[in-house]
């Protein structure tokens, strides 16, 4: 990985439907691209296909990062391993209690969600007890837990989850209790809680603990049997998995922590977020993927990515594991478009899924979507549907929107007008809660539009938020595959004590601070990094008294007194910009404290094909704009214009992966790096 | 912008959606910048958005009782100060009971939202604050006798004027509560919650202009109606009646039955109460505001819940509880427990009432209390004096083809539990030794009652306890031949003592459920069983699949199985 120069640096994201695969070639400077069907039954198969397909010798692979969802498939349906729980004795039942709200009100037929365990019998109590300092108020019964672990010898479970209350203060216990199941069950994978997830609240560590062990038996099958196929196939160098973080990580340590990587795929999309804003000058941005189910939306600000802790399997069911903050809605192109008990047209959150997808794929699908208006509108041409290797059906679309369209009393093109306006108004509500909500104005952002659908949506959700610039990156319809290859390698380590901003021993924290870096450091390099690597700290913070931490970057490795001041100055700052206040003088509580260690990579200027003059006269076809009617629209193939292009709308931009529209009184620029640069000030405002 | 006759529906759903986001957001803030437990981790308050007629909105998913009563906090707060009292930047705090608010741990914020110029309407937050500065610590004493013992109560003030706060109400009332502290950082959340939702309206009115957003505000009351009286007017028409009791209010023995009489017509709600025990001496009294509120609840729950949630949902419902009586008592009578006791058990009620008419929607009893246990004294890690409600979930009754929920908070509530590593570590007064589910306490039935639950607690530090419990004499009911569910209640067994006892025979409080000041010493444990839920349909009808899964899950013992399903005889 760090040996690079002259290899081939490639991602492949694997999905659902399809594995999407972007190399770059260092001598050249070039991307090159494939996409190629999943083998859900064979996965190892899926990614050498992948790299054939894209006439890439396995031998001059310099690094393999990928993106993958089987975790998170897993998590979905259920399909883990059985997992034997052991609790502090007397809170077995933490899993099942939870934490008692519902999820929604007004609804009498609501199941409380089941935890990942098979029984509620797999729920064990081990004798010992800590308190709140960490103090043992009952020591750990050695002999009782031998005896728990000789008591399930013969039932089939496939891992072990370990969560003792406040072993996030201290892991004594959790770590002898481990050395006794490695004794008794030989060769069962364990999961940790102080491992997984060092946090307060018991139910949420818990929850993530257990869902680290439900996946490790299938994740280590999953990454020996991929690992067999790219090393049969010619691989020479180690590769890694993409992380919920954004970070990469060598595919024996995700084997090690699956959970890391529920979130995998969208982490890829954030990356190039990041990096292609920055290229093009651009390091404010609000992200937009939309692909065939969902929305994912984001935000970058300065260039920095956000972090969040705060992920759920489903509603109820937390894993608290670090992820890029991500907002994902039911919005994609294969949102089903329906009429609610009050009349109102609804569209998502129910899709069609890959199977049998909108009715124009001719799979069978017979409920409107997303797409379906969208071609019904003259968006997208029904003959050039992934390059063309997929006929949309035209004729399947009308029939599937004209029986809402009778219910709704509109026209068919009114009512695919209406579907096209409801999805972009929910994915701009989703936007307005990751920026508006916590202070940021829309109107200072440019908007990064990808994933199959989202380009061709971009101009009007921007439209709606004023946004003034929409970014189309090269390749949206294979971003977060291009994400991974440029994920660095990244080790996270946290200690967590609390202390107040009065008392608090800088000498200890300077110490644990150097201490974590160089357990994080080692564990690079034990993953193959040679070089010298960056290094970010951060102490979570609130005010005694609350309970949410704020992230709160410190520069200075060494803690004295002026640099604690700093932190919590830069504290007082976060606070007053999310919530509108800061209680001056407050006593502020420490609560973690967090150190990032990454093998930073050259990030490589990625550069994507381009023409050399525009077509003075492009062919053109009729495209349903709401308020203006049936306009004619010019219509380019991607690639073939050249750098500093500058088109006027309204026109189409086709390529293989994906479509982006520019609406009327909009223009579009191609930037040298070929990303396409939309101008969304429009004169008018409709008011949506 | 043209004046089109009629709203198109897409701009009606963008607009409902905004102002049920705006409601969320306001929670969200709360939650993460707010000081106390019962805001941060249990997120006991509601947001709302009101037009400058007190009519609601729109509403987020937080504390259905709590969104019934603050139509009543609203309207009165209106009346009592007149529109024209409202300036830009204030804010008016609120928390009377005998002027519309539900008790007096709950405070009610309002802000009015003003556009170029012109007062567009009013964004509140409704919050149960943990000390209220009643007689003992955390409020809800449950041997009250007047209002006055249940906390510093508030008519409405401004605390803030033209964005200046008041700091002559800040000293009044921080002076008050016995965590000055804690109730600082709490409004200051609550008051934040506002700002934001001024400032997202703002945006709203800005793009869409303000007489539209108006008009498509009363359209979709008007939607919402129709679609709430098209909804009831599928319920047979009939009159229908329920009656149940509240088994004593801390002071005597006595008990207090409520009568139900619940009239379905065509498109309309008629719930009279006529008939209903007169008010208790003691706390277990429900407001008028209440009493409507948890009708209301009851109501919308067996309704469409998709229909947007704001005025329009309450116009076919009328409520009629005579005064003086346990379901609208009067000044000065103590009301802490109306609002989290007999409040659930009024929503129970009505569904009740409906098991014949509507047999498919209806649920049996919930376990009906929120178990409230207030507890208090002075932290010896800092000095400071601490204060905390503490309450619990229950099951839920079953269900026409589903078995009622494990240890989830009443129907009128939504709030979460406050988890052990936090409470620990927040207050240091006691050691959690466990918590969990208990085996038999849903009621039997062809759909069983969820089950309760039991947390035992040894007391680490000297403190002062006070408990406002229900269902520790009368059973959570069963519906259409399932059987009650097992009733909760709370224990002491003292330090030196092998034996558990009520806190009657412990202490002689005068209830064993509703009492307030004990002072408990370390060593002493205490033990809160929580009720199940009553089951539906007749226990042997129960498919033998299921009472094998609850036998080897543990959710009912093999004596159960035998005794109230008859496993093994068949």
């Amino acid at each position: 990985m760090v040996n690079s120069a002259g290899g081939v640096r490639v991602g492949i994201d694997t999905g659902g439907t399809f594995t999407d695969l972007v190399a770059f070639h260092p001598e050249s400077g070039s991307l090159t691209t494939s996409k190629t069907p999943s083998v859900p039954t064979e996965p190892g198969r899926a990614l050498t296909d992948a790299i054939s397909a894209a006439d890439i010798r396995p031998e001059a692979i310099a690094s393999l990062v990928h993106g993958t969802t089987v975790g998170t498939n897993a998590l979905i349906e259920r399909t883990g391993a059985r997992v034997l729980l052991l609790a502090t004795a007397g809170h077995e039942d933490i899993p099942y209690i939870q934490r008692i709200n519902r999820k929604s009100l007004y609804d009498l037929r609501w199941v409380k969600p089941k935890p990942l365990l098979a029984s509620r019998r797999d729920s064990l109590g081990v004798p010992e007890r800590l308190n709140s300092d960490g103090g043992v108020v009952r020591p750990l019964d050695l002999d009782a837990v031998r005896a728990l672990c000789q008591s399930v010898k013969d039932e089939p479970v496939e891992a072990v989850a370990i969560c003792l209350l406040f072993s996030y203060v201290n892991p004594e216990h959790e770590q002898q209790v481990r050395q006794i199941v490695a004794e008794e069950l030989p060769g069962l994978p364990v999961s940790v809680s102080h491992e997984v997830a060092p946090i307060w609240r018991e139910y949420e560590r818990t929850s993530t603990t257990l869902a680290d062990a439900y996946l490790k038996p299938l994740m280590d099958r999953y990454v020996a049997s991929l690992d067999g196929k790219l090393q049969d196939a010619g691989l020479t160098t180690p590769w890694a998995i993409m992380k919920s973080n954004g970070g990469a990580m060598r595919a024996a340590a995700a084997a090690a922590s699956p959970i890391q990587t529920a979130q995998s795929g969208p982490a890829g999309g954030m990356l190039v977020a990041q990096a292609l804003g920055i290229q093009a000058g651009q390091p404010n941005l609000l992200t937009l993927d939309m692909g065939g189910t969902s929305a994912d939306v984001g935000m970058i600000l300065d260039g920095e990515l956000r972090h969040t802790t705060e992920y759920e399997i489903e509603w109820g069911v937390p894993a608290a594991i670090p992820l890029i903050d991500i907002k994902s809605i039911g919005a994609g192109g294969g949102s089903i478009a329906w009429i609610d008990a009050g009349g109102f047209l609804r569209v998502g959150p129910e899709s069609a899924r890959a199977r049998p997808g909108p009715a124009c794929y001719g799979h069978g699908g017979t409920r409107p979507t997303v797409t379906d208006a969208n071609l019904i509108l003259g968006r997208l041409d029904p003959g050039y549907f992934l390059g063309g290797r997929m006929a949309l059906r035209r004729d399947l679309a009308e029939e599937a929107l004209a029986t809402l369209a009778a219910q709704a009393k509109m026209s068919v093109i009114d009512l695919a007008s209406a579907i096209v306006e409801i999805a972009n108004e929910n994915m701009a509500s989703a936007i307005k809660m990751v920026s508006l909500e916590r202070g940021y104005d829309p109107r200072r952002f440019a908007l990064f539009a990808f994933g199959g659908a989202g380009p061709l949506h971009a101009a009007a959700v921007a439209r709606a938020l004023r946004i003034p610039q929409v970014l189309v990156p090269m390749f949206p319809g294979n971003a977060s595959a291009l994400g991974m290859l440029l994920a660095d390698l990244r080790v996270d380590k946290v200690w967590t004590k609390a202390f107040r901003s009065s008392r608090v021993d800088a000498g200890l924290v300077s110490q644990q601070f150097a201490a974590i870096r160089a357990a994080a450091e080692e564990e690079l390099r034990s993953e193959g990094f040679t070089g010298e690597p960056t290094v970010a700290y951060a102490i979570s913070m609130r005010y005694a008294g609350q309970n949410y931490e704020h992230h709160v970057p410190v520069s200075e490795r060494v803690i004295d007194d002026a640099a604690l001041q700093d932190a919590f100055d830069a504290f007082e700052r976060i606070h007053a910009e999310r919530y509108g206040y800061a209680i001056a003088g407050e006593e502020i509580e420490l609560v973690a404290f967090h150190v990032t260690v990454s093998g930073q990579r050259d990030t490589p200027r990625l550069q994507a094909p381009l023409g050399t003059a525009v077509d003075p006269h492009p062919p053109s076809r009729l495209v349903h704009f709401r308020g203006l009617g049936d306009v004619a629209t010019a219509v380019y193939r991607r690639y073939d214009l050249p750098a500093g292009s500058n088109i006027d709308g309204p026109c189409v931009i086709e390529e293989p992966g994906s479509t982006t529209l520019v609406e009327p009184g909009m223009s579009v620029t191609v930037l040298p790096d070929g990303q396409l640069l939309i101008d969304a000030r429009t004169s008018e405002r409709g008011n949506a | 912008m043209s004046e089109p006759a009629t709203i198109d529906p897409v701009t009606l759903t963008v607009i409902d959606n905004y102002l049920t986001s705006t409601c969320r957001d306001m929670g969200v803030t709360m939650m993460k910048t707010s000081y106390s437990p019962i805001f941060n981790e249990s997120l006991d308050f509601s947001c709302v958005i009101f037009d400058p007629q007190g009519q609601m909105l729109a509403q987020a998913e937080f504390c259905p009782s709590q969104i019934g009563t603050i139509k009543f906090t609203v309207t009165w707060t209106l009346d009592e100060l007149g529109l024209e009292a409202f300036k830009p930047g204030d804010v008016v705090i609120h928390n009377d009971p005998y002027r519309g608010s539900g008790h007096v741990p709950e405070h009610m914020v309002l802000k009015p939202v003003f556009f170029e110029g012109e007062l567009f309407g009013f964004v509140a937050n409704v919050a149960h604050m943990s000390e209220p500065g009643a007689k003992t610590p955390g409020g809800l004493s449950g041997d009250a006798t007047e209002v006055f013992q249940e906390g510093l109560l508030l008519p409405p003030v401004k605390i803030r004027k033209r964005g200046v706060d008041d700091n002559d109400i800040w000293k009044i009332i921080l002076a008050n509560h016995r965590t000055p502290k804690v109730t600082y950082g709490d409004f200051r959340a609550m008051m934040a919650s506002l700002d934001l939702a001024e400032e997202r309206l703002h945006e709203l009115l800005a793009t869409y202009g303000a007489d539209l957003v108006r008009r498509s505000c009363q359209e979709l009351i008007a939607i919402s109606e129709r679609r709430m009286r098209a909804e009831i007017s599928s319920i047979p028409q009939g009159v229908y009646t329920f009656e149940d009791v509240i088994e004593d209010d801390g002071i005597s023995d006595a008990s207090y039955p409520m009568r139900l009489r619940l009239t379905v017509g065509d498109d309309e709600v008629i719930a009279d109460f006529t008939g209903s025990a007169r008010q208790a001496v003691g706390p277990v009294n429900a407001i008028y505001a209440v009493t409507a509120s948890a009708v209301y609840n009851a109501i919308l729950h067996l309704t469409d819940p998709t229909i947007p949630r704001n005025e329009g949902c309450y116009r076919p419902i009328t409520v009629i509880a005579p005064p003086g009586t346990i379901v609208n008592c009067e000044f000065p009578a103590p009301v802490a427990g109306g609002n989290t006791e007999t409040s659930p058990r009024i929503t129970d009620m009505v569904f009740g009432a409906l098991q014949h008419a509507i047999p498919e929607k209806i649920v049996a009893a919930c376990g009906g209390t929120s178990s409230p246990f207030l507890f208090g004294g002075t932290d010896p890690r800092s000095g400071d004096l601490y204060a905390h409600f503490h309450f619990e979930g229950v099951g839920w009754g079953g269900r026409q083809g589903l078995d009622g929920n494990n240890m989830v908070v009443t129907i009128n509530g939504n709030c979460r539990n406050t988890p052990v590593e936090v409470f620990e570590t927040r207050y240091p007064s006691f050691l959690i030794e466990s918590y969990r589910l208990l085996p038999d306490s849903g009621g039997p039935g062809e759909f069983r009652g969820g089950l309760g639950g039991e947390r035992l607690l040894t007391v680490t530090e000297e403190v002062t306890v006070s408990a406002l419990l229900n269902r520790m004499l009368a059973d959570p009911w069963g519906v259409l031949d399932g059987e009650n569910g097992q009733r909760g209640g709370i224990w002491v067994k003292r330090a030196g003592h092998d034996s558990w006892q009520t806190f009657v025979e412990a202490y002689g409080t005068m209830s064993p459920s509703k009492f307030s000041g004990i002072r408990l010493h370390p060593g002493d444990q205490v033990k809160l069983v929580m009720p199940g839920g009553g089951g539906y349909g007749d226990p042997l009808q129960r498919d033998r699949a299921s009472v094998e899964r609850d036998i080897s899950e543990g959710f009912i013992t093999m004596e159960r199985a035998v005794a109230a399903y008859g496993y093994g005889r068949e």
